[in-house]
């Protein structure tokens, strides 16, 4: 629960590296994905010093499928883990958009903010739009590469909607990524910050700001 | 945790299993099955002369004609491709037949080579190849190119945004761009797109009225032949095997829908071309194809993983299945 005085435990490990391995695959996935794009020629991308395949289309395919693989992984990790040991706390509630709401106000100084679980509202509700952005881009991309394959062939149609949901998703994504760290312009966020690396945040922060979740994992109790 | 049995394990494992497989639900998902590329070509080199009688060969000038109404008409003040200083604009030499440009789907090459102690000047019709798995419609952006399950390779010229990735990726560079025309235009036109890519459709209106293509109906020598596709592989083999010639077309690019026949090795094609165009005053300029023999398709490496990718999902699933029974019977998962 603790590791110190000080600290009190938000995350372990299996979370930890599971959205960082979110994280660096979705990064390399953009990247390689803007570069199925003709950008980086165009754009010169490619002549920047150690981008010079950054143009190459076989190169940038083949590091979107390694990386959709790594992406995919972590999914189903995520899903699997969270849900066999019941972990729902970072899914949305009723109310959540109100108190949202609330939040956003009390952080430049209207009204007082609600006291929060292990996740404030807002962050339930991003965990869900991002949720649903990685879901719509896995699931097309996988048709994507079936397409792809020689004994595969869709109708006209069903291949621009895909490709056309599929590009959605990534805007959806990159909104999704802005949002989330755009959250840590504010001062009253950044302690959560540790959070994500070492697994900890400071134990007054988590009881001023986190209280209902910090009471139920004392047990009530002051450790 | 510590109410926690192994049979609820099992239970959740088992919950989760199904939710986990939502992440592999395109999977299951049947797709279309590949629609035989139904039609194809036979082209003999040993028949085409390059109509060199006529001022242009006959299946170009057909082909032209045919197709003219579809030629795009850009803008008058074409911007370039920031920030690029250039535009491929091919509007004002509509009249170059000697290359594949927007406004020439189809050309005649001729080469001359030496093989078996001979000196052969072959004429070679130059056209998109309608391969069994395009790579230009596989891997463009907005999925706006499509082989049709007839066989030949179509693109949308309302929705083509004019990347010319499709070129790129082909083997033989084969689609055409001109810019000042189509959806770009409507968008940020200065910052993205290029205009409209534009190549050989083997006359799909024709195809699909029962006809043939305009090219195959105007060759005075019956140099080209149009039918079933695989009525013609086996026809492109026996003339192959009658004039104990070469074969191109059947595995190039993992397979196409057109099978050209030559007395001389298409190595030796390929060398020959590709001096021409190294000769050209501008080398670099696209539609001059050559015939590189077994020319892998670009999907191919790719490919290659797709099945291997299933894996990470299931090795996923199989380490959360352990991760979390380890820390829910370790007592320590109370914060995970």
């Amino acid at each position: 629960m603790s590791n110190d005085r000080g600290k009190i435990k938000r995350h372990g490990l299996s979370v930890i590296l599971t959205h960082w391995l979110v994280a660096l695959s979705t990064f390399v996935l953009i990247f390689s994905g803007f570069g199925q794009m003709p950008l980086y020629g165009r754009y010169m991308v490619d002549r920047i010093p150690g981008l010079f395949w950054a143009s190459d289309f076989s190169v940038t395919l083949l590091i979107h499928y390694w990386a959709a693989a790594v992406l995919m992984g972590a999914v189903a990790f995520h899903l699997v883990f969270h849900i066999i040991r019941r972990d729902f706390d970072i899914l949305p509630r009723r109310g959540d958009l109100r108190e949202s709401g609330r939040i956003i106000l009390a952080t430049f100084g209207f009204g007082e903010e609600p006291e929060n679980d292990k996740y404030l509202a807002e962050q339930r509700l991003a965990y869900v739009f991002i949720a649903f952005s990685l879901l719509l881009v896995i699931v097309t991309g996988v048709l994507k590469v079936l397409k792809n394959l020689p004994s595969i062939n869709y109708s006209e149609g069903f291949a621009l909607w895909i490709t056309l949901l599929h590009n959605i998703g990534t805007f959806l994504v990159i909104i999704g990524i802005v949002a989330h760290l755009g959250a840590f312009v504010f001062k009253a966020n950044w302690p959560l910050l540790p959070g994500i690396f070492t697994g900890s945040i400071d134990r007054e922060y988590a009881k001023e700001r986190h209280g209902i979740w910090y009471r139920r994992i004392c047990g009530g109790k002051e450790p | 945790m510590s109410d926690f049995s192994r049979r609820e394990f099992l239970k959740r494992s088992v919950a989760s299993g199904v939710a986990g497989g939502l992440v592999l639900a395109g999977m299951n998902r049947r797709a279309e099955a590949s629609a035989a590329a139904d039609v194809g070509t036979v082209i003999d080199l040993t028949l085409c002369d390059g109509c060199v009688s006529l001022p242009l060969p006959a299946c170009v000038s057909a082909c032209r004609d045919k197709n003219k109404p579809r030629f795009p008409e850009p803008i008058e003040n074409i911007g370039n491709y920031w920030p690029q200083k250039k535009k491929e604009d091919w509007s004002k030499k509509r009249d170059l037949t000697d290359r594949l440009t927007p406004y020439n789907w189809t050309f005649v090459q001729k080469v001359q080579v030496e093989h078996g102690g001979r000196d052969h000047t072959l004429y070679l019709q130059r056209r998109c190849m309608h391969c069994d798995n395009p790579p230009c419609a596989d891997l463009c952006p907005f999925s706006v190119l499509h082989k049709m399950p007839e066989g030949p390779v179509l693109i949308d010229h309302d929705l083509c945004f004019g990347g010319a990735k499709c070129r790129t990726v082909c083997p033989w560079g084969i689609p055409a761009r001109q810019a000042g025309v189509g959806l770009y235009l409507k968008i940020v036109p200065t910052f993205a797109g290029g205009g409209v890519m534009y190549k050989c459709d083997l006359c799909y209106d024709r195809v699909k009225a029962g006809k043939i293509p305009a090219c195959v109906e105007a060759c005075p020598r019956n140099a080209i032949s149009f039918g079933k596709k695989e009525e013609m592989r086996s026809r492109a083999h026996e003339r192959a095997k009658e004039i104990g010639g070469y074969l191109y077309g059947e595995n190039e690019n993992g397979g196409t829908s057109t099978f050209y026949v030559s007395p001389v090795p298409f190595e030796k094609i390929h060398a020959a071309l590709l001096k021409q165009k190294a000769n050209q005053a501008k080398p670099g300029l696209p539609g001059f194809p050559g015939t590189p023999v077994g020319v892998e398709n670009m999907t191919e490496s790719a490919n290659g993983i797709a099945w291997t990718m299933a894996i990470a999902p299931v090795a996923g699933i199989a380490a959360a299945v352990g991760a979390a029974y380890k820390t829910m019977k370790g007592g320590g998962g109370d914060v995970e």
